[in-house]
């Protein structure tokens, strides 16, 4: 379990540095460049706790999807290149105190609640077995049975979002 | 190894599908894909055709809605995620009305407009198929969904008129505050799911009931999952958005908003607190009182200054929804159980639909002829349209409870399930809304006063001319309003049919 302990340390690590930085940096361009480093490194934090899917998932909408359109955003609108002094607000401390109040409250329910549960061993356990618990197999039947109903009703919202964006965004 | 071949390929079992049950989103879903289809092949220019066609739509979903209701059995598909019994059939109807007079009050509203486009009536009817399937959802996933799906045609509809300034503006804090409450949401739901490893209401709550409920872990998870619907409802202090949003947006997307996407909310609220937090009273008790107390004290004294009549209902509809979150304050002390606290708020909900969605129609009516949304340019109302005036009046007393107009009767359910309580928070509680009661009346009968008692501003009388659709719609309203008030005992039968089996 060594390498996943420090694996799980490096990625965490990159991962809240790179997410200091999204807020931190004076560089709309930058910003959205660290933020694709805070989520790859969710996605990888994924794959070590063996949902292979959902990192896929992680990396091809977010990393994928959404910083590009944020990078689509950044270019068809008028902000600023490079560095930009009028990112900043006024209200930044108020913003760091409540955020450092909501951090000590997570971390401290979440301890208190899985401070000393352990991730189950996966010594001895098949990898067919495994697949069949939580492979992108499980995923799939459980989407087409028990999740069908939101998975239908999905289709109708995406559908109402396209629609909407173009009605919207169409010069007329 | 081959996906298709994979080790769980051929054990997977298609769910039984129950179509009578599905059946009044089906008709929904196929009206919504024929609205799109017949506005592309006309170009625009079947206006009142897709109107039409989309009102049509929504009328014929309730049929199957009242086969259902006739029918009478309890539905529950999918494990229990999804359930057709009598409280989503009430809520069903209800929202198809609600959509129905939206409908009737934007085809005149759209007819003279710049800013008309076919899709206007399907992004409406989305979000209408959203509200209906929140009315059955009993697992967080798909409570997500129908939400999300209710409210993502909502935020493009407030911005509807996007060359108006104030129309970009009600959308984007619609949007932003809208996704900020979904995200809270969501976190909330994870933790719950991640202490109960369940998604299913039912589950979750015999799982809170056991040991490891009083986490602090489920009650953050609780609060975060109340903030998210707090703001659907525009509850204080989430209430931010509601006054510009209403202001900015489309006067008939306005009306909806105030009363479907707020029942919406108040269905969701429902079902989480009483079916999957319902042994968790001690987090949600406390929390619904102070929200239901601020809701009210706050919406009625901002509304008392408010010189824009939509801005004025839009505090107004702020302080209604504190009426409404009253019995989650008292809830877990009913000596019939914290689900006796369902039968009024559904009540209130629906007598409150009706009066406001009259109060709005009727604002839309008087602003064809002065285009203002003054209150003062109410002045003299009686001297050229004393049939819109009177109308008017009913709405606004009917709004503050003065019988025998319908509100009276919502209020007097809700003061007497906070009776029933009877523990010293109950009461004062119950003292508070009585407060507000008497505040709210002042902002109310100043309406009146402008109508009947002052001249006219500009000495303009010429009639106003009120299109067919909004008199249908107005009149709808009118009548609901004062027959509930005369004759209560036709909505205290929905409220007492929309309580679901609760946990033992």
């Amino acid at each position: 379990m060594v390498a996943q302990n420090i694996a799980f340390g490096v990625l965490a690590a990159a991962t809240s540095l790179a997410a200091i930085r999204v807020v931190t940096t004076r560089n709309v361009v930058h910003a959205a460049l660290y933020l694709v480093v805070v989520l790859a490194s969710v996605g990888a934090l994924y794959i070590l706790l063996t949902a292979e899917f959902v990192a896929a998932v992680q990396i091809l909408v977010y990393v994928g999807a959404i910083v590009v359109l944020l990078l689509f955003g950044v270019m068809l609108t008028k902000a600023t290149l490079g560095e930009d002094d009028q990112l900043d607000n006024d209200q930044r401390w108020l913003g760091a105190v409540i955020a450092l109040f909501l951090l000590g409250t997570l971390s401290f329910v979440l301890v208190d609640a899985f401070g000393d549960d352990k991730l189950p061993s996966l010594e001895g356990v098949s990898r067919a077995t495994l697949e069949a618990q939580r492979g992108s197999g499980a995923v799939g039947d459980a989407i087409f049975s028990t999740f069908l109903v939101p998975f239908e009703v999905v289709s109708v919202l995406l559908l109402a979002a396209l629609v909407g964006a173009i009605v919207l965004a169409r010069r007329d | 190894m081959d996906v298709l071949s994979g080790p769980v390929a051929g054990v997977f079992r298609a769910p039984d599908v129950d179509y009578h049950a599905f059946a009044p989103e089906l008709v929904l879903v196929a009206v919504l894909v024929a609205v799109l289809v017949v506005d592309l092949v006309l170009e625009g220019r079947g206006r009142r055709l897709v109107g039409g066609l989309a009102g049509i739509g929504l009328l014929a979903a309730m049929v199957p809605v009242l086969t259902l209701a006739v029918d009478g059995a309890n539905r529950s598909m999918v494990g229990g995620a999804y359930v057709v019994d009598d409280f989503a059939l009430v809520f069903k109807g209800l929202f198809l009305i609600a959509g129905y007079v939206t409908m009737l009050l934007s085809s005149d509203y759209l007819a003279d407009d710049d800013y008309y486009e076919g899709e206007y009536y399907f992004l409406l009817l989305s979000s209408v198929l959203g509200m209906m399937v929140m009315a059955s959802s009993r697992d967080l996933i798909s409570i997500f969904v129908a939400l999300e799906l209710l409210s993502i045609p909502a935020y493009m509809l407030a911005g509807w008129r996007k060359r108006d300034l104030k129309g970009n503006e009600a959308t984007l804090k619609y949007y932003l505050l809208g996704v900020f409450a979904t995200g809270v949401m969501l976190y909330g739901m994870s933790l719950i799911f991640g202490i109960t490893g369940e998604t299913v209401l039912t589950e979750i709550g015999s799982k809170l009931q056991g040991p490891g409920a009083s986490l602090p872990l489920v009650s953050l998870g609780i609060v975060f999952v109340i903030v998210g619907f707090a703001f659907k409802i525009s509850a204080v202090p989430f209430h931010s958005w509601a006054p510009d949003t209403y202001e900015g947006a489309p006067t008939p997307i306005t009306a909806f908003l105030s009363v479907a996407s707020k029942a919406g909310g108040f269905v969701a609220l429902m079902q989480l607190v009483f079916i999957g937090f319902l042994g968790r009273d001690d987090v949600w008790q406390p929390m619904f009182w102070v929200l239901a107390a601020l809701t009210m004290t706050v919406g009625n004294l901002i509304a008392l200054r408010q010189t824009n009549i939509v801005r004025m209902l839009a505090y107004s509809s702020v302080a209604q929804a504190g009426y409404m979150l009253l019995p989650f304050a008292v809830a877990g002390d009913l000596a019939k159980g914290p689900g006796a606290a369902m039968g009024p708020m559904t009540t209130y909900l629906l007598i409150y639909a009706a009066m406001n969605l009259g109060a709005f129609a009727l604002v839309l009516a008087v602003a064809r002829k002065t285009r203002s949304g003054e209150i003062a340019s109410y002045g003299g109302l009686f001297e050229y349209a004393p049939g819109l005036t009177v109308l008017m009046s009913i709405f606004v007393f009917a709004l503050a409870g003065i019988p025998p107009l319908g509100g009276w009767y919502g209020k007097l359910v809700v003061f007497k399930t906070l009776l029933d309580a009877n523990t010293p928070w109950a009461i004062v509680l119950g003292v508070i809304a009585a407060v507000n009661s008497v505040i709210a009346l002042y902002y109310y009968a100043s309406v009146a006063r402008e109508m009947w008692m002052r001249p006219v501003p500009d000495g303009d009388t010429t009639p106003v001319r009120v299109p067919a659709g909004l008199t249908a719609a107005l009149s709808l309203c009118a009548v609901a309003t004062v027959v509930i008030g005369v004759y209560p005992q036709v909505v205290a039968r929905f409220g007492d049919l929309a309580v679901f089996s609760l946990l033992p």
